[in-house]
């Protein structure tokens, strides 16, 4: 298929010097050390054999190399991350999962002063979503995040979520991982199309390592940072993630985030009661999105001066809340465990994410850095919670645990708030190293998510960047455009084939016939070219009757599509050609179709309506 | 960087040589880092040892003290530094079955038999949940679980604790045919020196009727301690029950008077006593003696089967005979004269005949109108063990 259509997303171009990647060593060092000095040789000699196969790598595999080296430090900072906070919270709160009066109120309110005066003056660039400022890096600034981005959200955030704030330490770390993914790819300078592609997969380093869970990790970045699976960082976005969870593991230990005891779903019945909580998660997402949407536009036009006491009165306002329910201070990973080992009565399950709700609002809108990844797991494995109690009450015989209810609440909100279906599928399997919930996070986590999309046309993060002036790709809508392919522009009409045997008169009068028709000649199967009809006309009326097609000027071979592939393939292949064959997989003798330049932009053009039609 | 050819030296150099440098500070800052993180990593986990494993005392000191509330706690927190420490899971969920909250325990015992479903610990606890829950297969389940599984002290005992348990929970549920065989198998379990277990067991054997099998383990109580009066009840109610009247007897005479008036000895000491006085077939009786005593159960029986037939209304003497009843009585009526006191003392070959159609009368009577009392019922069940012995 010589002129078969060309890739269209193939490995793009190195712009390192592409030199032979190893040289044998036994082809530099001598057989036989039969000296110090030579001996001596011989190790300088391989070091500097594997130093050049190492710095001449084609830039393609040292991204692969360095994706792991990012995973690596990525897992390592967040290992300190998670420590940070740990130590933070048992100096600020004590030790004990119910800090004691004065702490509770006294421990976020002066964090938040100290937070607020770091943010302001310091970090300035803490604030607001690591997703949305990955994304940033990404489309607008090349894949720059600044190195002291990640500082201040380690320490912003640790004293934030240490102090008892609302928020999770997830968001932070997708952040630090893209930071040193980015300081990396600066300091190596990379590629500007690397640089760029280098910031997602920091961000899978650094969000794996937080949740222990690589495929999560992968899946969100596709998801929602790159929005298609592009196999050109795919590899090195896996490579990021594996490495930063081996990375931390080694430092935390292989547990699960959440351990549920394993179930079955003992009849299609069952499902309901899962659907029933996906509606349950997708009206609470929505809830929690439209209190978001609605009051940060709202404190975002409070006077400057009040951005020093936000914080505060937010800790504040949830050190009085934590005084009767200290649950809801913090990330509450230990909560969500106990909810998972059905330890509260739904009246207070329904409560705590009620409450959760609300100071995850307080502390996000307040501007403390900090994610809303932990927050949503708890409220989610609250509402599921509650939700199972509840079901349970009237249907004793339901097999499945109160904790199985709370982990697919989990994967239910996750995938109604932050609008990232799949990821929230695997996110809950890896949460829990449970395979058995998979059915009823599915089928919970898809309403959940439809009853969002239907009440919440923009998401989250989009929403976010809006309301801070950044115009950032929708990867939603990104993901849900249409994708034209050659078959919703081809015509199947207007062509000629003629074969290489034909008399060119036979040829001749049908072209008379058509005159809009383009002509093609079939020299064999794959292979097209294109007649000059003028010149098929010219040579018609004296044709010797040995004349055939293959006398008239043609060009060719040209290339061929299959009706399958997206109109931008085909117009990459298209060039300078008027007309491209389609021609059958099956049969490449076969034409089904031609392609023109002008029918692929009119289906580019084609609205909605005309498009269902 | 020798190896590389010449014009790719002369053009990248600069870059080459950049990389290599930024790539050892990588390597250096990497293993700062390393041994940074490694450092707070042991100092946290240290920490976090040391408040999980004080919270965890503190909480089984509370438990100790009878204050559960606050051992929950406790537990609580200690889990929340070392959630998965399967001994602080344990401790956590024996704490909530003990507060009454079995469901909330039952989750956590659920995630550990997950990990290690052998544990017999795990199953005990899940067991006495599903029994308090009245969840008769779970119990049975998780049980036997705890019987056949792993121990880390003294598994023999603790394996024979835990059939004990199940056998006193499935005879606390009625169960009685499930609970046999395990009293069978604690039986073969205990050692025959060991009276306080073999004292469960028999108990254990009584409750579900092995009356031989009792009568066994009492026998080896008995001979262990012949006047222990447990045993000698126990035994007098296995032989009672086997229909072994003279044993029976023998244990009830060696038992204080207090004690075999008792409720549980009482009527079958009565009984005993009243078969004793019937009984014609009793060793030692002279041949006027044996007449008469069959004389008396003739009469007896006599006096049943009409009291029978006026309380169900009908006529004995109805021809033919259309109950068993009727058929029964008419067929020892025409040898009632070979019956007379003075023949069967004379002819002893016909108290076995006699004696058979008094059991006979007593069976069909307790079958039309219910079981006898007195002395008829002593009749009965002399005539139900004399079936057994000649079967």
């Amino acid at each position: 298929m010589a002129a078969g259509p060309q890739p269209v997303c193939g490995e793009p171009v190195s712009e390192a010097p592409v030199v032979p990647v190893t040289v044998p060593v036994e082809a530099v060092a001598p057989a036989i050390v039969d000296s110090p000095a030579a001996g001596q040789e011989n190790v300088r000699t391989r070091w500097e054999s594997w130093m050049h196969a190492v710095f001449t790598l084609r830039e393609d595999r040292f991204f692969l190399m360095l994706a792991v080296v990012i995973g690596v430090f990525s897992g390592l900072v967040v290992v300190c991350f998670r420590l940070a906070i740990e130590w933070t919270q048992i100096t600020l709160l004590g030790a004990s999962l119910s800090p004691s009066f004065p702490r509770v109120v006294l421990a976020p309110t002066i964090a938040g002063i100290v937070v607020a005066l770091l943010a302001i003056h310091v970090f300035s660039r803490v604030r607001g979503s690591g997703v949305n400022q990955v994304k940033a890096a990404m489309y607008i600034s090349n894949g720059y995040v600044p190195f002291g981005t990640v500082i201040g959200k380690f320490f912003v955030c640790a004293l934030a979520i240490g102090s008892g704030q609302s928020l999770g330490p997830e968001d932070p770390s997708l952040l630090m991982g893209a930071g040193i993914a980015s300081l990396l790819g600066r300091s190596l300078r990379l590629s500007q199309e690397k640089l760029r592609l280098i910031a997602p997969v920091g961000t899978a380093a650094g969000l794996a390592a937080a949740f222990n869970a690589p495929i999560s990790a992968v899946l969100f970045v596709i998801e929602e940072v790159i929005g298609t699976w592009s196999a050109g960082v795919l590899g090195a976005i896996v490579l990021a993630a594996v490495s930063s969870v081996v990375t931390m593991r080694a430092f935390l230990g292989p547990d699960s985030l959440f351990r549920v005891p394993p179930f079955r779903l003992a009849g299609p019945g069952e499902v309901l009661a899962y659907a029933a909580l996906g509606v349950a998660g997708g009206a609470a997402s929505l809830l929690l999105l439209k209190w978001i949407v609605y009051a940060r536009p709202k404190m975002q036009a409070l006077p400057r001066w009040t951005e020093y006491f936000q914080p505060a009165a937010a800790g504040l306002l949830i050190g009085l809340i934590g005084i009767r329910f200290p649950q809801v201070m913090g990330a509450g990973y230990a909560i969500v465990d106990q909810a998972m080992h059905g330890q509260f009565v739904w009246q207070l399950l329904l409560l705590l994410a009620a409450l959760k709700l609300l100071v995850t609002g307080f502390s996000f809108l307040s501007g403390t850095p900090g994610g809303l990844f932990a927050p949503t797991i708890f409220i989610g494995a609250m509402l599921g919670g509650a939700v199972g109690s509840i079901e349970h009450h009237f249907f004793p015989g339901l097999t499945a645990t109160i904790g199985t209810f709370a982990l697919v609440g989990i994967g239910t909100l996750f995938a109604g708030f932050l609008r990232t279906p799949i990821t929230s599928v695997f996110m809950v399997i890896e949460l829990s190293g449970n395979y058995t919930a998979i059915l009823p996070v599915i089928i919970s986590t898809m309403i959940a998510y439809g009853i969002s999309r239907a009440y919440q046309k923009v998401p989250l993060f989009d929403l976010l960047a809006r309301q801070d002036g950044l115009l950032l790709p929708s990867i939603e809508e990104r993901r849900e455009m249409t994708s034209f392919v050659v078959e919703d522009a081809m015509r199947t009409d207007g062509v000629l084939v003629a074969e290489p045997g034909e008399h060119i008169v036979e040829v001749a009068r049908r072209a008379e016939a058509n005159p809009e028709a383009a002509l093609l000649l079939r020299m064999r199967p794959g292979e097209w070219w294109l007649l000059d009809r003028d010149d098929v006309l010219r040579l018609a009326p004296d044709a010797a009757r040995t004349t055939t097609p293959i006398h008239a000027k043609s060009k060719g071979p040209i290339p061929y599509l299959f009706r399958d592939q997206g109109l931008g393939e085909a117009l990459q292949v298209m060039g300078d050609w008027p007309v491209l064959p389609v021609a059958s997989r099956a049969d490449l003798a076969k034409l089904e179709g031609i392609l023109t330049l002008a029918d692929t932009l009119h289906a580019f053009r084609k609205t909605p309506k005309e498009e269902a039609e | 960087m020798s190896a590389a050819s010449p014009s790719t030296v002369s053009e990248e150099s600069p870059r080459i040589l950049s990389r290599e440098l930024v790539l050892i500070l990588c390597v250096l800052a990497l293993v700062v880092l390393l041994a940074l993180t490694a450092l707070l990593s042991r100092m946290y986990h240290k920490k976090i040892h040391t408040l999980a494993d004080a919270m965890f005392a503190q909480g089984e000191a509370d438990e100790q003290a009878g204050q559960v509330k606050a051992a929950l706690t406790d537990y609580r927190n200690a889990l929340a530094y070392n959630p998965s420490n399967p001994l602080f899971q344990l401790h956590l969920a024996k704490a909530l079955a003990a507060a009454g909250r079995g469901e909330e325990a039952r989750s956590y015992l659920l995630n550990l038999l997950s990990e290690s479903p052998g544990s017999g610990e795990v199953n005990l606890e899940l067991a006495r949940i599903a029994a308090h829950n009245s969840s008769l297969a779970d119990a049975m389940r998780y049980y036997q679980g705890a019987i056949y599984g792993e121990w880390h002290s003294d598994p023999i005992a603790m394996r024979w604790q835990v059939r004990r348990e199940l056998c006193d929970f499935l005879l606390s549920r009625g169960a009685v045919k499930q609970a046999a065989p395990e009293v069978i198998a604690l039986q073969e379990n205990t050692p025959a020196g060991d009276p306080a277990r073999l004292k469960i067991v028999a108990q254990l054997l009584l409750r579900t009727q092995q009356w031989n099998r009792a009568l066994e383990v009492h026998r080896t109580l008995l001979a262990a301690d012949p006047n222990d009066e447990e045993s000698l009840a126990g035994g007098a109610q296995c032989a009672f029950e086997l229909g072994q009247y003279v044993t029976a007897m023998e244990y009830f005479d060696r038992l204080p008077r207090e004690r075999r008036e008792q409720p549980d000895l009482a009527y079958r000491y009565d009984m005993t006593r009243r078969i004793f006085a019937a009984d014609p077939f009793l060793s030692g009786l002279v041949a006027e003696a044996r007449a008469q005593r069959v004389a008396g159960a003739l009469a007896l029986a006599q006096t049943r089967a009409e009291n029978c037939a006026h309380q169900t209304g009908q006529s004995l003497v109805q021809s033919p005979p259309q109950t068993d009843l009727q058929r029964v009585y008419q067929q020892g009526r025409d040898l009632q004269q070979d019956w007379a006191p003075r023949y069967l003392e004379r002819f002893p070959d016909r108290l076995d005949a006699a004696m058979a159609y008094v059991f006979s009368v007593e069976n069909a009577s307790a079958a039309a109108c219910g079981e006898a009392q007195g002395d008829d019922r002593a009749l009965w069940l002399l005539g139900r063990s004399r079936s057994v012995v000649n079967q």
